[in-house]
């Protein structure tokens, strides 16, 4: 028999597994019925999802759009990590630059990748480079913002440290700044993903021929296929969970984890 | 491992691997390049179309020159709406497009360098109810929602010169603008009374037994146009025998399509499977019930269709009028109708 200490470890694990699948089997079962109740031969049963599903993964269709899509976002969120963190930490510490700048990324910010979709087709035609330019206007500015306020909201004694051990300013942007606004950009990074593959979607408006936005579009040009429209947001929804995941994995890291407290 | 070097060596490792995965999978990097063989084939226009049967054309002429010639002089790009295929003219990309005929002119208009220099079909489309709605005649429309593709759609003019007949005005009806792919499930759920476009998307609300004609396009506008194959005037300039090697293509495709019901069906299947993404059924549907419900022959410009369009689209207040037929129509490349002959292809060749 395992011991009281044990036990109450399985029993935890097996909560934190057990938990969320409940909720999912509950959720699939509320879906299933409602479709069943109302009667609709257009919205599709999750069994029908499904199918829909393995033929698109018979078709080796499943893995060229994943693939696809997972390569325009990477692109377009590693160009926005790339540009936004290095111009969050200048614009967070140099205040006159702050001053100057953020009202205009305050105005570009809440302009939508949609609203972006002529320009990016004008300037880039129906290229990869459009719905990675889209990517990347969505994801750089959360980006952007969350790196200025972490350095911003860097203790000062952190600083006042720093001067006393006469650091440089290149010692100190290294050592101090960004080491200390961290795990706040990590937080921002993760909000950002989310956000780069929320619009992956729009993105895939434009005509590309290929990706999990496109299938969801194409879908809805092939008539009642609406089996097809749902496995895409399933798709999009399943690999956002996981990117979810893998950010996670940087808060484990030294670097990181002494920003989070946990309770 | 330091936390500096993880997250460069996975940075690495993800954007070329994703990277590399893309181009094996969806770019061709690494396929051999039998079909580019030869040194012009890098040089191809692209041809900008939707999945409508107003641009079957398109598809058939690339299949048809693929299967006899074993390359096509152009390339098919699939758009999924007007305002992308427009974007995409506009920006250089595809230089020919199958585009609405007054969207071309209002471009033109606009000064855009465009020149229509063939027609992509006849007829086809319908004005459809919900077969259960008490909507028998256009008087019914009356205080009702109907669904139009967009501003420039043919589709739009025809529905107010019936209005115009049943002497309504469009302020009559509440007109929605929506995407025709949507357009069947809208009419499903009855959120709209009537909707109206290109084909297959009417035909599909028949096909799936809820929708039913309140009148088809033809019945009302025999010979109507609503796509064109319009081409920029640099192409013209610099590239006339390309061009009129893709006119000649595409009038034969047509020729070819109306020869016989068994060409339709073959084209049903394979413009569904390798270009569209729809339901052969769907496509073998509007293209053979009834079998002349889209015609694709007579497809020369003709000064006069163009003039009713343009001032019918000048009430209608789409067009300010300012463009005429010579400025946006090129009616050199265009063959004469009774000159046109089919594609000698046929289905038994395979």
């Amino acid at each position: 028999m395992p011991r009281p200490a044990l036990r109450t470890a399985h029993a935890t694990t097996l909560l934190s597994f057990a938990l969320p699948v409940g909720v999912g089997v509950m959720f699939l079962l509320g879906w299933h019925a409602a479709v069943r109740i109302s009667g609709s031969d257009l919205f599709p049963t999750p069994v029908e999802v499904g199918r829909g599903l393995l033929e698109l993964a018979r078709q080796g269709l499943l893995l060229k759009y994943v693939v696809a899509s997972l390569f325009r976002v990477s692109w377009g969120f590693a160009l926005a990590v790339a540009v936004g963190v290095p111009a969050g930490l200048l614009l967070g510490w140099y205040s006159r630059g702050f001053q100057a700048f953020n009202p205009m990324i305050q105005i570009f910010r809440p302009i939508s990748p949609i609203a972006w979709i002529p320009v990016a087709i004008l300037w880039f035609g129906v290229t990869d480079a459009a719905p990675i330019f889209l990517i990347f206007l969505a994801s750089v500015f959360p980006i952007t913002v969350s790196s200025i306020a972490a350095v911003q909201n860097m203790q000062p004694v952190y600083l006042r440290a720093a001067q006393n051990f006469g650091l440089s300013r290149g010692e100190l942007f290294r050592q101090v700044i960004l080491r200390a606004s961290l795990p706040q950009i990590i937080t921002g990074i993760r909000i950002a993903l989310g956000v780069a593959w929320l619009v992956v979607v729009a993105a895939e408006m434009i005509a590309v021929n290929s990706g999990l936005g496109y299938l969801i579009i194409d879908a809805r040009n092939a008539g009642k296929r609406y089996d097809l429209v749902v496995a895409g947001m399933v798709m999009i929804g399943v690999i956002g969970l996981v990117l979810d995941l893998l950010v996670r994995q940087l808060e484990k890291f030294d670097e990181v984890r002494w920003g989070y407290a946990r309770r | 491992m330091s936390f500096r070097k993880t997250l460069l060596i996975t940075a690495f490792v993800v954007l070329g691997g994703i990277t590399l995965l893309h181009g094996a999978l969806n770019l061709g990097w690494f396929a051999p390049r039998a079909t580019t063989a030869s040194g012009a084939a890098r040089d191809k226009f692209r041809v900008g179309f939707l999945p409508v049967t107003c641009h079957l054309t398109c598809p058939v002429t690339d299949f048809i020159n693929k299967q006899t010639t074993g390359g096509s002089n152009f390339d098919p790009v699939r758009f999924h709406g007007w305002p992308e295929l427009k974007e995409a003219y506009l920006s250089g990309y595809t230089p020919v497009t199958f585009i609405l005929a007054p969207m071309a002119i209002a471009l033109r208009e606009q000064g855009v360098p465009i020149k229509i220099v063939y027609l992509g079909h006849r007829e086809g489309g319908d004005v459809m109810v919900h077969k259960d709605s008490g909507i028998y005649r256009t008087e019914d429309l009356r205080g009702k929602t109907v669904a139009v593709p967009g501003r420039y759609a043919n589709h739009r003019l025809i529905f107010y010169r019936e209005l115009k007949k049943a002497g309504m005005k469009l302020s009559d009806v509440n007109l929605v603008e929506m995407p025709p792919p949507d357009m069947p499930a809208a009419l499903y759920s009855r959120s709209v009374d009537a909707i109206t476009s290109g084909e297959p998307f009417p035909g599909q609300t028949e096909m799936d037994g809820y929708g039913r004609a309140l009148y088809r396009v033809k019945e009302v506008w025999p010979g109507f146009i609503s796509c064109v194959l319009a081409v920029h005037e640099d192409v013209i300039k610099n590239r006339r025998a390309e061009v009129q090697a893709l006119v000649d293509g595409i009038a034969k495709s047509g020729k070819w399509l109306d020869a016989n019901m068994t060409n339709r069906v073959d084209a049903a299947q394979f413009v569904s499977k390798f270009y569209y993404n729809q339901h052969p059924r769907l496509l073998e549907f509007v293209l053979s019930k009834p079998p002349d419900r889209v015609i694709y022959s007579n497809l020369k410009p003709l000064r006069a269709n163009f003039e009713e369009i343009e001032q019918l689209a000048k009430e209608a207040g789409i067009l300010q009028g300012t463009a005429h037929f010579d400025d946006y129509v090129d009616t050199s490349f265009a063959p004469e109708d009774d000159a046109v002959q089919p594609h000698p292809y046929a289905t038994a060749q395979r």
